[in-house]
């Protein structure tokens, strides 16, 4: 795997002198634009390993990477799709999936809609969050956007009905509301965590229901907005049996979870002036879920907020900066599984201070280096990055990582 | 006071700057676009993705310059963004299936050009471009 990962680095640094625009053509009187991108990065960890990899030797099993079609059927009918693959330490696994594929008509301004596969709206970057050149860190403040539970939010199959409603002197609205299934990732985050007990999940998702509300105001610059979300999950899959007290028994047996309440609420900002940037967003995530096939309950309220800035210092250089919080408060009646008693202990929160420099090489080539100073681990019964099948003996309490990510796209 | 005539003059100063950047960019249109005004707001809109079409009902698809003079003053004027800012914008669209990527020309007489022959074309060039077979819309 590793060699794979290198082969992967060497041609993407490549791959940019060859790529430098994007790729149309015409079929049938119709005009088709190909578009793609990939990243491949370096993390270092001083300590614990991050995000399955094994960032403690240095990993270069950060990879990932998509290539898109689309084409404007009439002027207000478009449909396209995107395939998009990753690996990711433990994670992703070079299993591609369908990233989108939508039609949408735009039957006006202020109302479309659009269907099949679509990107969730919600909050400023989860439906680019995966699109590291568009961004100027290397990885996304992780309380909001983690990168180990990608397929948990990024996209529904569904319809979302969408519009932009001027307001004169007022600014804009922006409006999207969507309902759908969800089907996460077999190899994300959350099914890696749970075959620490025994657990190996087949399928997971369920129907998402949301809306998004964004201002443009009359203040140049700042957008403000608001996110909600409700979603009905169902996990199934086998669980393991060890039971070792009395005769001793092995089997596997089938296992479902399913979620009696399942919220998110976001709030966002995000002001723009000049070559300057700041963003901030909050989110409050609270599930309460059956698991265990029903013996048990655990009611999950998590918090996390961040604020970030970013700076073109010149049409090369960008340099930004940003904190992130990530804190949860949970409650379960799983055997052996007990909170600690505050907030403060390391494993109730994850504070992650970062700062990048972003150089674009090219218009289509760019590399970043990143530090994040990272403190507390929340917890190894919620996947936040941390996990203990990565980290055998022991997660530390704070850890200090260096990440370097180059990214390309045409 | 000496101090205040000094930022008085630079405010000044720069207020007609402005002015002067905002009336060296031309906004035309194919022939077919029955609008002969648009508005800050609906230009915004249109090379924004969130309007594809005027207030007369007309469709309009826009075009721009890849740099120049004219373009830093439309990009400043018009849409309040640096070209990295758009251009990041533009693929945050393209690689979420929202939007295609517009088509991006050269120079002037490229754009005009290319927004003569195409129905529903919109674009800007310098305010002393020669004009032919397009439309001038006028600022509302």
């Amino acid at each position: 795997m590793k060699t794979k990962s290198m082969l992967v680095a060497a041609a993407l640094s490549l791959a940019p002198g060859l790529l430098n625009a994007q790729f149309d053509f015409t079929l049938f009187d119709k005009s088709f634009q190909i578009h793609s991108f990939a990243s491949e990065g370096f993390a270092y960890s001083n300590d614990n390993n991050y995000l399955t990899m094994n960032t403690s030797q240095g990993s270069f099993a950060m990879t990932d990477g998509g290539v898109n079609i689309s084409t404007q059927l009439t002027d207000k009918f478009r449909v396209g799709a995107q395939v998009y693959d990753s690996n990711v330490g433990q994670l992703g696994k070079w299993h591609p999936t369908l990233d989108w594929a939508t039609a949408d008509y735009r039957f006006k301004d202020w109302f479309g809609i659009r269907g099949g596969k679509v990107k969730t709206v919600m909050g400023l970057y989860n439906d680019t969050q995966d699109l590291a050149f568009l961004q100027t860190f290397a990885l996304l403040p992780q309380s909001m956007y983690p990168l180990d539970m990608r397929s948990s939010t990024i996209a529904h199959e569904g319809g979302d009905i969408y519009g932009e409603v001027p307001l004169k002197r007022w600014g804009g609205l922006s409006y999207t509301a969507y309902a759908g299934q969800r089907q996460d990732s077999l190899y994300g985050g959350y099914p890696y965590l749970l075959h620490t007990f025994g657990i190996s999940i087949q399928s997971y998702g369920g129907l998402v229901v949301g809306q998004d509300l964004r201002w443009r105001t009359p203040l140049k610059g700042l957008l403000v907005g608001a996110s909600h979300m409700d979603e009905e999950i169902t996990g199934t899959g086998t669980v393991e049996l060890s039971v070792t007290h009395g005769p001793s028994f092995q089997g596997i047996t089938p296992y479902w979870e399913k979620s009696n309440k399942d919220q998110t609420n976001q709030v966002y900002g995000q002001y723009t002036i000049g070559n300057l940037r700041v963003d901030t967003e909050y989110r409050r995530y609270w599930r309460d879920q059956e698991v265990f096939n029903g013996t048990a309950e655990v009611t999950t309220d998590v918090r996390t907020w961040y604020i970030a800035g970013a700076y073109r210092v010149s049409r090369r250089l960008e340099l930004g900066s940003y904190y992130s919080r990530f804190s949860d408060n949970w409650r379960s009646t799983v055997p052996g599984q007990v909170e600690a008693p505050n907030q403060s202990d390391p494993s109730r929160h994850l504070y992650d201070k970062v700062v990048t420099a972003r150089v674009d090489l090219t218009r289509y080539w760019n590399v970043k280096v990143e530090g994040h100073f990272m403190d507390g681990w929340a917890g190894t019964f919620y996947p936040d990055g941390f996990y203990q099948a990565a980290n055998p003996n022991g997660i530390a309490p704070k850890t200090n990582m260096i990440l370097v990510r180059t990214g390309w796209n045409f | 006071m000496k101090n205040s005539l000094k930022f008085l003059t630079a405010f000044v100063g720069i207020g007609i700057g402005s002015t002067v950047c905002a009336a060296d960019v031309k906004i035309i249109a194919n022939e077919s676009v029955g609008a002969t005004s648009i508005s800050a707001d609906e230009l915004k809109g249109v090379f924004l993705a969130t309007k594809t079409s005027l207030s007369d009902g007309s469709h309009v698809v826009p075009v721009l310059e890849k740099g120049g003079p004219a373009h830093e003053a439309f990009l400043k004027d018009y849409l309040g963004k640096t070209d990295s800012a758009l251009e990041t914008y533009y693929r945050s669209l393209v690689f979420t299936g929202k939007a295609s990527m517009p088509k991006t020309l050269g120079a002037d007489a490229e754009v005009v050009a290319y927004v003569a022959k195409t129905k529903g074309a919109i674009g800007y060039v310098g305010a002393d471009a020669a004009t032919e077979g397009v439309k001038t819309l006028e600022m509302k």
